[in-house]
Parts: C-alpha cells; structure tokens; sequence
C-alpha cells in the first residue's frame, strides 16, 4: 500500500531521517517506535509531504503510494492525496484543532472541500463520524477550548477518517491523555481503523502493543529493528530495543527499571546507537550496519544484535557416580541478567564453578562465539565470579588494598601508582571509601555488606564483561541486599555486565533477571523471559516455588 | 451576566469623564465664566449678557445643582455656546461631524481591509521576494508623517496636475444637486482621503504581517494543509482569521480616536471636518467648543471600546470565558 524507501530528510545541517525503508501492507498496522528526536513525526509528515513546508527541510528518496511516487508529485497532486488517501491524527498538543471554528465545521471541512458532498450530507457525515468515536452530542457544536483533551483527541480521530482514506497515520495518538481515556481512545482506534492501512508513530509501547501487527524501532533517524510486535516486544535483539523495554514502566516486565548509558547525540559516522552500545567494536564507529533480515526479523547491527555471550551446551559433571549437573545448556546474552533458580543442591553452584573451571565438566563452553578450552588468563580477564560466602573468599592476610589490587598484580597491569588508583576509581564505584585508613583495613575490621561490596570490587577490577554472581546477597540484610543489588543493575546499564545471578529467592531473581532459568535435580526444568515464566509457569515444581515465594499478606 | 456588567462599567467611565469635563472649567482659577470664556471676553461683554450667561450655566447655584443642571441641558443637547462662532456648540460640532466621519470612516475601512489583506499575504509569503518588496514599501511608507504626505500628494496631484481641487470638501456656492453633487464631494475627498490611508495602511499591515507569522507556526496549520484544504482557504480561514484579533483591538483604538485623528490632513486640505474645527477654536481659544468637542471625542472612544468587545466575542469563541 505504501512504500518508502531511502527516505532522507534534513532540516538545514541537521540530518533527522538518513535512509529510512518501510513498507505498509494493506490493511495492516504497523508501529514505529522511538524517544522524541529520532525523527518519528518527519516520518510521519514526509509520508504526507508536510515537511515541505518548512523551508529549510530537504527531502530526498522515494514513497510509493499504490505504485505512485509521491515525491515526484506537484502541489495540486499532493492535496488531491492528503485526507481523501492518506490522512493523520495529530498528536492534540498546544492548538492541533483550530481555536476559532466549532469541531463539527471543522471535521466537516474536508469533506466539503475535498468529497464533493453537500453542506447537508457533509454536516450528516461528520456528526455520524463523531459519534462513532463516542464524542456526546452537546460537544459537536462546541469551541476546541470547551473540550477535555479525550474529547479533543477523538475529534482528531473523527476528523482522519471524514474522507474514508486508504491510510491512517496516527502521530502519537494517545500520548496526551491519561490512562483511562487512553485505554477507551486505544479500543476505538482499534475498532474504528479495521481495514485501514495503519501507521502509528509513538513512545509509547504499550500503545504498540495494543494496537500494531507489526513494529519498527527508530533511532537516529535510522530503523535499527523491525519484526511482529510479539516478537519484537518479548525477544529485542537490537541492544537499543532492549535498553527501550528496559526503561518502560508496565505491568508484564518486572525487572526494576533501567536505563540506557549516556544519552542522544547525533552521530557522523557509522552506527547511530554506538556511543550507547556496550557491545562496541571498531567496525560500528566507522560504517552505518544495513537492515538486514535475521531469521523472523530485520536488524541493523554489525554483531548480529544482542551477543550471545556465554553459550553452555550439555555441561555434565559427576562426582562419583552422582550426576550434579546433567547435560545443562544455557546462554547468556550480552548486558543481561540470567537468574538461575533453584533449591540447594540443585547443582547452581556447581553448575557455576564448572563454568569458572574449578571443576572438570563435560560439555562444551562458547564464550563470544569461541570455544573455550583451558581456562586461561584470558578467560578470567572476562569472566569473574562472586563467591557464596564472602568472608570466606577474602584472605583474612591481606588488606583491602592489597585484596582487591591482587588481580591486577596477576596480570601485570599498568605501573604501581596505575594500579592504585585503579583500586581506589574501583572501589568509588561499588560505593566504598577509598581513604587510606580503609585501604588498610583487613576482612574482620569490615561489615558484611563492606566486605561483599569488596568482593564485588575485587571481581570488578580487571573489568571483566561477564560477572557469575552465587548467591551474592544470601548474607546480607535486605536493605543492603536492596544496595548491591542496584549496584550491580547499575554497572549494567553503564557497562553492560552480564550477569549470571544465582539465587534460591525467586522474589530477587524477578526483580533482577531478563530471563530466567529454573533448576532442579542438576537439570533445567523450564527457561524463558522472567514474566513468562511468572506469569504461565510449566513446571510444577516452577509453580512450587512461585507459590511460597515470600509476600507481603 | 457579562453584558449587563458591561453596560454597568461603560455607565461609570462616562460618568467620570463626564463629572471631569463639568469640573475642570470650575476648578480653575478665577470665575468660572473666565475660565469659560477668557478674560477679554468678558471684558467685552455688556453686563446683561453677563447675567444671562451665568443664568445659563446657573454659576449663582451650589455645585451639586449645577452638576445637576449640567447634565440635564447635556441632555437637551446644550454643550454650551460659543461667542466666537455665535451659535451653539451642539450645532457647530454636529456641522463639522459628518465630513471628519465620511474621512475617516472611509480611509479607516480601507487602510484595514488593505492591511489586512496585504498582511496576511505578505506573511505567508515570508522571506520571498514579494514580501520583502511589500515590507519595504510600507516601511518606507509608515515613516512619512501625515502631513508630508498631504503635502506631496497636494502639490502633486492638485497644483502641478490639476487633476483635484486644492481645498475644501465642496466646491462653493455652486448650484449643483443629486449625483453631480455626490461625484463634487467624492472628487474633493480623494486626495485627503489617499494621503490618510496611506500613512494608516502601514500600521495595520505590520501588525497582520506578524501576527500571521506567529500563526502560521501554530499545529492547526498543519492540520489544515494536512486536509489538502488549498492554499487560499488555509491562508484565510485558518491563519487568518486567527490573526484578525490584534488588529481588530488597533482599528477599535483608532476608531475611538478617528474624530481626531485626521486632524493634520484636515488643515492641509482646509476640510471642514472636526479637526479642522478644533485647530480653529484652539487658534482663538474658543474654549465652550474645545470643550465640546472633548466631550465628543471620550463617547466616541468609548462607544467605540464596546464594539470591539462586542466583536471580539465573535470572533475568537474563547473571550467569552475570559473574563
């Protein structure tokens, strides 16, 4: 029904669109989603060649409407196509509804100037359309400025549809409201726009959920994700979709809120998210990645989206005769918490020192794509861990200082004054004081809490990319649980750690983890994204611990 | 609620200008009749028609009565009498009222209508050419004085060409009556009335020109060419009619002080019309009709501070909430 393809818009130097692809199929509905300034609304306006008229915008690149091109169009053609083929609902901020004429004169006015009917059918035909979209008779003859912003917004609504067009674009088209009228706006779209051709560029996801078949993530001006809404929403594999999901408030996810590192910025050259990615390397800087088709969906990422960083495939491990782990296979993806659930002696902990090669195991471990053999420094320079019991992991014979420096003596890593400072930036980090008095101080002198948040820096400090954290809190009062656990959330935002965070509380593990894994006997008996697994546990024994995980009533 | 509120307010503002013009001859120094008249009146005057005039404005009365007495002959019409011109003050305003309002109430509807359509198009054209040479010509135009462009358009069009006459709003002791007597007055008000919308129109089109480019901005633009309404029906009934209220306020404004306001143009061309009565009086101090003619001038700017209100309503719906 509509095609774009290669859509660049700038406005003066400032380049908003830089190539955009999109198809809308007949009848389908389709979402674009984005923070404010990737270039939503150019979109949406070029489609109907609004950005024209801003003088300094250029427009370069090609929409087909029905075969046609739009951008070869005159000005006559181009308003013979507004409202009768393609028509918008504005977003209803500041005066989108002139102050002046009365909502029926103005709904009724395209009809009129464009449908050719008459001042009677056309005053029938616009009051039948606002009271489809449930707008109460005593508004229709009343100024914008009478009406509540629901009622403004579904005069908008009305107000597309009065030239029965092929396509419908909806520009942020519930933002304004609050939640009641946007869950009633939200049922009329859907009811009303059957049939349709659909765009609806917005922020707000849920709104994507509700209404699209399908969706496209735009940053910087550039599409760098598109697949089926369902697929999209509850398996991003563009690093940018997830950080998207990740920092929106909704009932379904209920990991705790994060964000993305650092914040928009135009980007020259190569892929527009790379200032934010923490999965960059040299090749994003420099070249912009292509759409490309990856199985059910489209992503544009050098690396392929989101890195499946550690790949554990049948990790076996006897002792004896007894089987620990039994022909596990998990993958852990870059930046993500992976919480492992389980019972004591459901084989976690083994599970975990097989991957750090303390145990010898069977199977095989991929770590970035590479299959890992002998556990090297290499390894290790990646891959660290936070042990059970804290105390116990810290040699009571060394200080802080010297505790958390050991690794980088192991490794030779910069001067002596280097490494220092690299103790105390390390130590600033996980929120400890780095003041020589401390520095001097030995595990008994230091609290639970201090002495894990060494641990943590101990494993930090070589800046390993994944961190296997077992049971890292079981010792601790829940208000500093509460505090390492933030710490370590946040050191993923910033760094995008992996973690792989073991826990028997399963309350924990929800509030931590993108996806869960459930263990059992040295077997995963169920795996998936946490709020699936929440919500529709298939395993009994998942539904066990679910039902007497710890509430308040 | 509002309209009798606003009667109510408008009753009270006249009533202080009212109060004003009845106590600002009385609060000078000297008698009242000095203050009236001027001291070589009165010495002219025979001592009857000294009496008859203080019988007449009842200065042997207290104040409340003759407030009182004032506003009763206000009421007959009686605005006092003026020994220059020998004849009532009502009769020689209401002498002059009919060629000032034929002025500028022409050149006041013209210099608007002009503006504002040459504002709304030069705005929507920003920064093309043909709004840069709109811009230019009313810029150019609004810094002439009114009387340098009476005086330019006299020489011109009158002394060099021929083409009207010099002076006056008729020619005199002609015997001419019906159309030729109309085309007489029409060819004598041309000129005054060119030089007046010229130096008006400037204003009015500045003042639609950025308004419009404040609305263009606004969403309900796009919206509009987002319904592929043409450009001319964008143009009008959505920028500009968006646009019209400012200038609406400037033109209640100017039509409050119209009376007035044509008062350079009116001695240029010798035009008997109130300004021209009013240098006239002011020349031989002839206070009763400058007074008068005040008087005159605060009802118009008051009557004329109605209609706007009253217009406003229909124009922008949202006034009427905005109280």
């Amino acid at each position: 029904m509509l095609k774009i393809k290669d859509l660049r818009v700038s406005y003066g130097k400032l380049k908003v669109l830089k190539g955009v692809n999109l198809e809308i199929k007949e009848g389908e509905c389709l979402g674009v989603i984005g923070e404010s300034g990737t270039g939503k609304t150019t979109l949406a306006l070029s489609i109907m060649r609004l950005v024209d008229e801003d003088s300094s915008a250029s427009l370069e690149g090609e929409i087909f409407f029905q075969e046609k091109n739009l951008m070869e169009m005159d000005e006559e053609m181009i308003r013979k196509i507004r409202w009768n083929s393609i028509s918008i609902v504005f977003q209803n901020k500041e005066d989108a509804l002139n102050p002046v004429h009365t909502i029926l004169d103005q709904v009724k006015e395209p009809i009129m100037e464009n449908g050719g009917e008459s001042k009677k059918e056309a005053t029938e035909k616009a009051i039948h359309l606002l009271s489809q979209v449930g707008l109460a008779s005593r508004c229709i003859k009343a100024y914008p400025h009478q009406l509540s912003e629901g009622e403004k917004q579904r005069s908008l609504l009305a107000m597309a549809l009065a030239n029965d067009p092929e396509v419908l674009i909806l520009d942020e088209p519930v933002s304004s409201l609050d939640t009641t009228s946007k869950a009633d706006m939200i049922t009329k779209i859907k009811r009303l726009s059957r049939g349709y051709s659909v765009l609806v560029v917005t922020h707000d996801i849920s709104t994507v959920a509700k209404l699209t078949d399908r969706v496209a993530v735009l940053y910087g001006g550039r599409i760098v994700e598109l697949a089926s809404t369902p697929l999209l929403l509850s398996n991003p594999r563009h690093p940018y979709t997830r950080g998207l999901l990740r920092s929106y408030p909704n009932m379904t996810t209920t990991k705790d809120l994060q964000g993305m590192k650092g914040r928009m910025q135009p980007v020259e050259k190569g892929c527009p998210f790379y200032p934010r990615c923490t999965q960059v390397v040299d090749v994003c800087k420099r070249k912009n990645p292509e759409l490309q088709k990856i199985g059910e969906r489209f992503l544009a990422c050098h690396r392929g989206g989101i890195l499946p960083f550690l790949k554990v495939k049948n990790l076996t491990k006897y002792f004896d005769s007894f089987r620990a782990v039994d022909s596990v296979c998990l993958t852990l993806y870059e930046g993500e918490t992976l919480g492992l659930v389980g019972e004591s002696g459901a084989g976690k902990t083994t599970l975990a020192k097989s991957i750090m090669g303390l145990f010898h195991s069977e199977g095989e471990i991929y770590l970035e794509g590479e299959k890992v053999g002998e556990r090297d420094k290499k390894f290790y320079k990646t891959v660290q861990m936070i042990f059970q019991n804290p105390r116990e992991s810290l040699s009571h014979r060394l200080n802080v200082l010297e505790a958390v420096r050991e690794p980088l003596d192991i490794y030779k890593i910069g001067s002596f004054r280097q490494r220092s400072q690299k103790v105390e930036q390390t130590l600033t980090e996980v929120e400890l004081p780095s003041d020589e008095e401390f520095l001097d101080r030995y595990p008994h002198h230091l609290s639970g809490g201090e002495i894990q948040r060494v641990v943590i820096a101990r494993a930090l400090v070589l800046d390993p990319k994944l961190l296997i954290a077992d049971e890292p809190t079981s010792f601790l009062d829940a208000s500093i649980q509460a505090k390492i656990v933030r710490l370590l959330l946040n050191l993923q935002e910033k760094r995008g750690l992996g973690l792989l965070f073991i826990t028997h509380d399963i309350a924990l593990a929800r509030k931590v983890s993108d996806r869960l894994v459930v263990m059992l006997k040295g077997k995963i008996v169920e795996e998936g994204p946490t709020p699936q697994i929440l919500s529709s546990p298939s395993h009994p024994y998942t539904r066990n611990l679910l039902r007497v995980a710890p509430t308040l009533t | 609620m509002n309209l009798k509120r606003k009667i109510t307010n408008y009753g009270i503002a006249f009533l202080i200008i009212l109060s004003l013009n009845f106590l600002l001859p009385r609060l000078m120094p000297g008698t009242p009749l000095t203050a009236i008249y001027g001291e070589e009146v009165l010495v002219q005057m025979t001592p009857e028609f000294k009496a008859s005039l203080i019988k007449r404005f009842a200065l042997d009365e207290p104040l409340y009565k003759q407030f009182i007495f004032y506003i009763f002959s206000l009421f007959r019409g009686d605005l006092g009498y003026s020994y220059y011109q020998s004849g009532s003050v009502f009769q020689i305003i209401l002498a002059h009222l009919p060629w000032t309002f034929l002025l500028v109430g022409f050149s006041l509807i013209l210099s608007t209508i002009g503006g504002i359509i040459l504002g709304i198009e030069s705005g929507w054209r920003r920064g093309k050419i043909t709004d840069k040479a709109i811009l230019t010509g009313m810029m150019t135009l609004s810094g002439f004085p009114s009387f340098f462009m009476g005086i330019m358009l006299l020489l011109f069009f009158a002394v060099n060409l021929g083409l009207f006459p010099l002076q006056g709003a008729r020619t005199p002791y002609a015997d001419i009556y019906g159309i030729w007597l109309v085309l007489d007055v029409v060819k004598h008000f041309i000129l005054p009335l060119a030089a007046l919308v010229l130096v008006e129109v400037s204003g009015c089109y500045l003042l639609t020109r950025n308004t419009m480019i404040m609305t263009l901005r606004k969403s309900f633009i796009l919206t509009a060419k987002a319904k592929g309404l043409p450009d001319k029906k964008v143009r009008y009934r959505h920028a500009g009619r968006n646009s019209l209220l400012p200038v609406v306020t400037r033109t209640g404004i100017k039509l409050g002080t119209a009376v007035t306001g044509a008062l350079f143009i009116e001695i240029i061309f010798s035009y008997p019309g109130v300004g021209n009565l009013i240098y006239s009086s002011l020349l031989m101090r002839d206070y009763p009709v400058l007074q008068g003619t005040l008087l005159m001038v605060a009802i118009f700017v008051l009557a004329a501070n109605f209609f706007v209100d009253l217009i406003y309503k229909k124009l922008d719906p949202r006034v009427q909430n905005a109280y």
